[in-house]
């Protein structure tokens, strides 16, 4: 069919690339109307599989659109515009390619109808996005960024295992539903799994996002692992394992968060306890629960890239990021507190916030399922949301411990896309309405009930009530200015205990052997060589001396040794050799006859 | 006086006087009554 538009990513990629020949306000212009532009052409694309082309024996669809990659593709739009805007201040062209090719890229995935496709799209996205963390230009972001880089590549390549696999065995690379029947499937889930920062494979998202810059932060919290969510909605729904890996994933990052002084990486241990509902709900797999990751997906999306904005306003302006630094900034910065309460207030799911209408969706979900643990497990993370990203983040960071820092507000175009986010976290809140309109499928859900919003209440003013009392018994931990390892630690320490191992032990024997090939032997060779039978002879001297150990064999052997290559046995001469050799004959002949007679 | 000493290095939440025991007895009673419910609902 033919359809006047341009497969989504298109516009990204083609306008990153247009980037560097702009300039000042017409640059600032562009950047905005980029998304404007891809969200009116992503509209008039009709349901149904676009751009398809060959490849090998292969069709790369370069447009699979249906409802789940639709609420994907429009929350990216809005995304891309607000993280856009709120970095048009930034005189970095190179940011901002990486950035556009970065929201392009996850597009790319999005709408990918065949692996080949959502492969290549997720190497780029890889690539773009370390560059939006080597962008801070400093040491830390450049570590973190090559962990990164490897963590990813070592993820897609597990992707193309399992793709090459899953190709051999069904002879398709059409992408859709798989669930793990072999190797190639369950190669493909652990390369997702990366991606979504599963319990021990989380380390690359808590050690790069809080070194990326202020602006390209909005962008890193929101493409890497809502793509994975995706794919995972598409790939893997109702696949059992992926309740606990959700559940577990809700609760563990919470005691880290806590502890945590940087707040940036307290946003990153949230994002990871986020990530967490989302794929409980595509574990459960029902239509409820579909329909609750996607829009939980669509709403984090809102405020996180709220509460990372804000963070980054504060980084941005005072430099500082650290609770131990922080405190006081309401006083200058009245109106990013302002939107980072916001963002606290939906992240927490407090009702008329968008949180509380998405992430109520998967609690009904589990409920209704019969996952009695897993729906425990979401209700006390709940209450972690709440002490870490709902209070913690914007406390420390604007009322607590007032450290006398006066700056200015943040620039105009980050007050706007801060208060774009917030407006839609709120509208979204209090009209769901177009939201469930644009889920997967049918919503027949009411999260305005008495009991859903009773419920909420308790919960939040409890958890409320847990905190101030934790602070004034003086049982909640202290932040230091530290860096707290979790499952990094074994790459952190591992690599290390890696690097003794390799320079010490296997460098060690390495060098013994490369002596005893190169070194040893060829002179062992050229030794016998030069008299083989006096050197057969001073050998079997050796033996007879290490077995007897008389002194007259020592002595023969000394000799035989200082002579050599000569030889103490004289040769005989060619006469006499001749003569013992006619000599033996003689005797085989007499032997032979006598034998015979 | 360089900058690194005037860095804070660690936030501590000093307790005010009289909560630790109202804390110890919300705790005890929050423990007790979430414990009957898990043990009511998967019983």
């Amino acid at each position: 069919m033919m359809i006047n538009t341009v497969p989504p990513v298109a516009i990204f990629i083609v306008g990153a690339l247009l980037i560097p020949f702009l300039k000042g306000r017409l640059q600032s212009v562009f950047l905005l109307a980029l998304p404007v532009i891809g969200f009116i052409n992503l509209i008039n694309i009709p349901e149904g599989s676009h751009w398809v082309v060959s490849f090998l024996d292969y069709n790369l669809v370069l447009g699979k659109v249906d409802r789940l990659s639709l609420v994907f593709g429009y929350i990216y739009h809005i995304i891309a515009f607000i993280a856009l805007l709120f970095a048009l201040h930034l005189k970095d062209n190179l940011q901002h390619m990486a950035a556009v090719i970065y929201a392009g890229a996850a597009l790319g995935i999005v709408f990918a109808g065949d692996l080949i496709t959502l492969f290549i799209f997720w190497e780029v996205m890889a690539i773009a996005a370390t560059y939006l963390i080597w962008a801070r230009k400093t040491k830390l972001s450049y570590g973190a960024g090559l962990r990164y880089l490897l963590v990813h590549l070592f993820g897609g390549l597990c992707l193309l295992a399992g793709i090459i696999i899953h190709a051999h065995t069904t002879g398709s690379t059409e992408f859709g539903f798989m669930g793990l029947n072999g190797l190639g499937s369950w190669l493909i889930f652990i390369g997702f799994g990366i991606n979504c920062a599963w319990p021990g494979l989380h380390p690359w998202l808590t050690d790069a996002y809080p070194e990326t810059t202020a602006t390209g932060a909005v962008f890193m919290w929101t493409f890497t692992t809502k793509t994975a969510i995706y794919v995972l909605a598409r790939g893997f729904p109702g696949t059992e394992l992926l309740i606990w890996i959700g559940a577990i994933m809700t609760v563990f990052p919470i005691f880290f968060a806590v502890i945590e002084n940087n707040l940036r990486r307290v946003l990153s241990y949230s994002l990871i306890n986020q990530l967490g509902f989302m794929v409980c709900g595509i574990g459960i797999g029902t239509q409820l629960s579909l329909n609750g990751t996607v829009s939980h997906a669509f709403c984090h999306i809102l405020y996180k890239a709220l509460l990372v904005m804000s963070m980054g306003a504060v980084l941005h302006r005072t430099g500082k990021i650290n609770c131990t630094d922080l405190g006081g900034l309401y006083k200058s910065m009245p109106l990013t507190a302002l939107f980072c309460m916001v963002g606290a207030a939906s992240i927490s799911a407090f009702p008329l916030f968008n949180g509380f209408v998405s992430k109520s969706m998967v609690f009904e979900a589990a409920a209704l399922g019969g996952f009695v643990i897993p729906w425990f497990l979401l209700l006390f993370a709940s209450v972690g949301v709440l002490e870490h990203a709902g209070i913690k983040v914007p406390y420390y960071a604007f009322f607590a411990h007032d450290r006398g820092i006066r700056t200015k507000e943040a620039p105009t175009n980050m007050l706007l896309a801060m208060g774009i986010a917030a407006f839609l976290c709120v509208f979204i809140g209090v009209f769901p309405g177009p939201l469930y309109s644009i889920l997967p499928y049918p919503v027949v859900f009411e999260p305005y009930s008495a009991s859903h919003v009773v419920t909420t209440c308790q919960l939040l003013f409890f958890g409320a009530l847990a905190y101030v009392l934790l602070t004034l018994a003086g049982v909640f931990p202290s932040e230091k200015r530290a860096l707290n390892l979790d499952a990094d630690w074994f790459y952190r320490k591992g690599a290390n205990a890696l690097a003794w191992f390799v320079l010490n032990p296997v460098t060690g024997l390495v060098t013994r052997i490369n002596r005893a090939v190169f070194d040893l032997l060829p002179s062992f060779l050229i030794w016998f060589g030069k008299n083989p039978p006096a050197a057969l002879k001073i050998s079997a001297d050796m033996v007879v001396y290490n077995l007897t150990s008389r002194d007259e064999d020592a002595r023969r052997l000394e000799k035989e040794r200082a002579i050599y290559p000569r030889d103490l046995l004289y040769p005989w001469s060619i006469g006499a050799a001749v003569s013992f050799v006619l000599v033996f004959l003689l005797l085989y002949l007499v032997l032979y006859y006598w034998r015979g007679t | 006086m360089d900058k690194d000493e005037k860095e804070l290095m660690e936030l501590k939440h000093e307790a005010v006087p009289g909560y630790r025991p109202v804390f110890n007895v919300v705790f005890l009673l929050a423990v007790v009554y979430l414990g009957l419910i898990l043990w009511k609902t998967i019983r």
